[in-house]
């Protein structure tokens, strides 16, 4: 016979690691983060998303402006992304390693500007909070952290420029987070989602279509986890108005997830193609999408 | 109570409460690693899902179902992948100092299903009340009361006069 004392004291014994703290308080810091992040992106996507309907209701309510933009120059080969900036930090146990991407070429100055502008404040304000980070770190006994951003261009067409820029927090685990820029080259505006369609009917679509994606490709591999909303508290229930997206060089709308934000940490980014054919009806045009 | 007094009284009881949380998701993996991984992941839920926390009364259950849901997920995920037993790992590494390996806690608790380890864990060790595992396990009362008798039945533990089903 055991005794449940002598099992209560084992359990009671399970060593904690020094690491716990940090990791707890960590994973608070950035439950905490993105949601700040996204309502100034939120801000910044409904002055885009103005832009872009004013764009499309003056196309549609005057021939002399739709007239005009046929004459614009075609600018999409000489449109250029590069890297301008490299932050870097490099002790023992800390390691940072931020680069920001920079766009060449666009007819509207001002947007490029405003995109390059805000890609490299973005990093500056990354890389003070991690030396803050590591600062607080070593106060409280030393430990490992490491930061790194970038970019990757996604579409490069003479219509289209897809820019996905990741940070990835290494602490204990790691974890990511993705933001994506899509520019029509041509017309200079940065497309978002809802500016993509007629109404909100896109929300339910799009996520009743991922739902049931993540449910063949869970049955299909059990390797495969997604939270879903019968079965975690947390689960996936809709996407948001403003979810991460960009658009394929063969017209495709891809749909992206951070770390954790539908999925199991180690299902990483996680993003789903949408089928054009179930968007048809919902889209203003066919133009980027079909 | 404000969002943000609800968002500060939920982050003090995941500090708190740490090591009762880290316990909890190690007995399931039983290695560091993936236990930190498993309270990591169970913080960002939690935060992530903090207006679905309607009363706060309910806090404690509510964390540690997702703490629960997310460590089953993980060991079914994970089913694949054995770790090393640490004694048989011990048999091939060299020996450090003799160390006293609790067959007792290995035989009992480890072998039992996710469920009923969960069960005994939150009874015994983690000292809830059935109705609040009730809650945790979305069970009801009988259900969880009976199943506790089977388990201890079936692992013939002695239950001494401090605890009860």
């Amino acid at each position: 016979m055991k005794d449940m004392n002598k099992l209560k004291k084992d359990y009671e014994e399970i060593e904690i690691p020094n690491e716990l703290e940090n990791v707890v308080k960590e994973s608070i810091r950035q439950a905490k983060a993105p949601q700040k992040k996204r309502s100034f992106l939120k801000q910044w996507s409904i002055g885009a998303a103005a832009a872009a309907a004013l764009f499309v209701g003056s196309i549609n309510v005057s021939s002399t402006f739709a007239q005009a933009m046929v004459n614009v120059p075609v600018l999409g080969s000489i449109v250029e992304v590069f890297t301008v900036q490299n932050l870097t930090l490099d002790e023992d146990t800390y390691q940072a390693d931020l680069s920001a991407p920079a766009i060449n070429g666009l007819e509207n100055e001002g947007l490029q500007t405003s995109l390059n502008k805000k890609y490299i404040e973005e990093n500056k304000e990354l890389y003070k909070q991690f030396e803050k980070e590591v600062e607080e770190m070593k106060k409280a006994g030393n430990g490992h952290m490491g930061i790194s951003t970038g970019y990757e261009v996604k579409t490069d067409t003479d219509q289209l420029l897809s820019i996905a820029r990741y940070v990835e927090n290494t602490i204990g685990s790691s974890s990511t987070t993705m933001k994506y820029d899509t520019i029509d080259k041509q017309k200079n505006i940065v497309i978002t989602l809802p500016s993509l369609f007629k109404d909100n009917a896109y929300i339910d679509v799009i996520s009743s279509y991922i739902a049931s994606e993540m449910k063949r490709q869970m049955a299909e591999d059990e390797e495969i986890t997604y939270f879903l909303a019968e079965e975690s508290e947390s689960g996936f229930e809709s996407i948001q108005p403003d979810q991460n997206f960009y658009i394929t060089a063969d017209h495709k709308l891809v749909i992206s997830f951070d770390d954790y934000e539908v999925a199991p940490g180690f299902m990483g980014v996680v993003t789903f193609e949408i089928p054009s054919s179930i968007l048809g009806n919902l889209l203003v045009s066919d133009t980027y999408i079909n | 109570m404000t969002k943000k007094e609800k968002f500060e009284l939920v982050e003090n009881f995941i500090v708190e409460n740490r090591e009762a949380h880290y316990r909890l998701a190690y007995s399931y993996v039983r290695n560091k690693e993936n236990a930190l991984d498993i309270v990591q992941e169970s913080i960002f839920k939690a935060l992530k899902s903090i207006d679905r926390l309607e009363e706060i009364t309910y806090l404690k259950t509510w964390f540690y179902r997702i703490l629960v849901n997310t460590s089953i997920d993980f060991i079914r995920k994970h089913q694949r992948m054995t770790v090393m037993d640490d004694d048989i790992l011990s048999m091939h590494l060299p020996q450090a100092e003799d160390e006293i390996i609790d067959m007792d806690l290995h035989d009992a608790i480890d072998q039992l299903a996710p469920y009923d380890k969960t069960l005994i864990i939150l009874r015994f060790f983690e000292d809830l009340k059935i109705d609040e595992i009730a809650t945790v396990m979305n069970d009801n009362i009988n259900t969880i009361k009976s199943r506790l008798y089977r388990i201890l039945n079936k692992l013939r533990i002695k239950v001494g006069e401090d605890f009860k089903v």
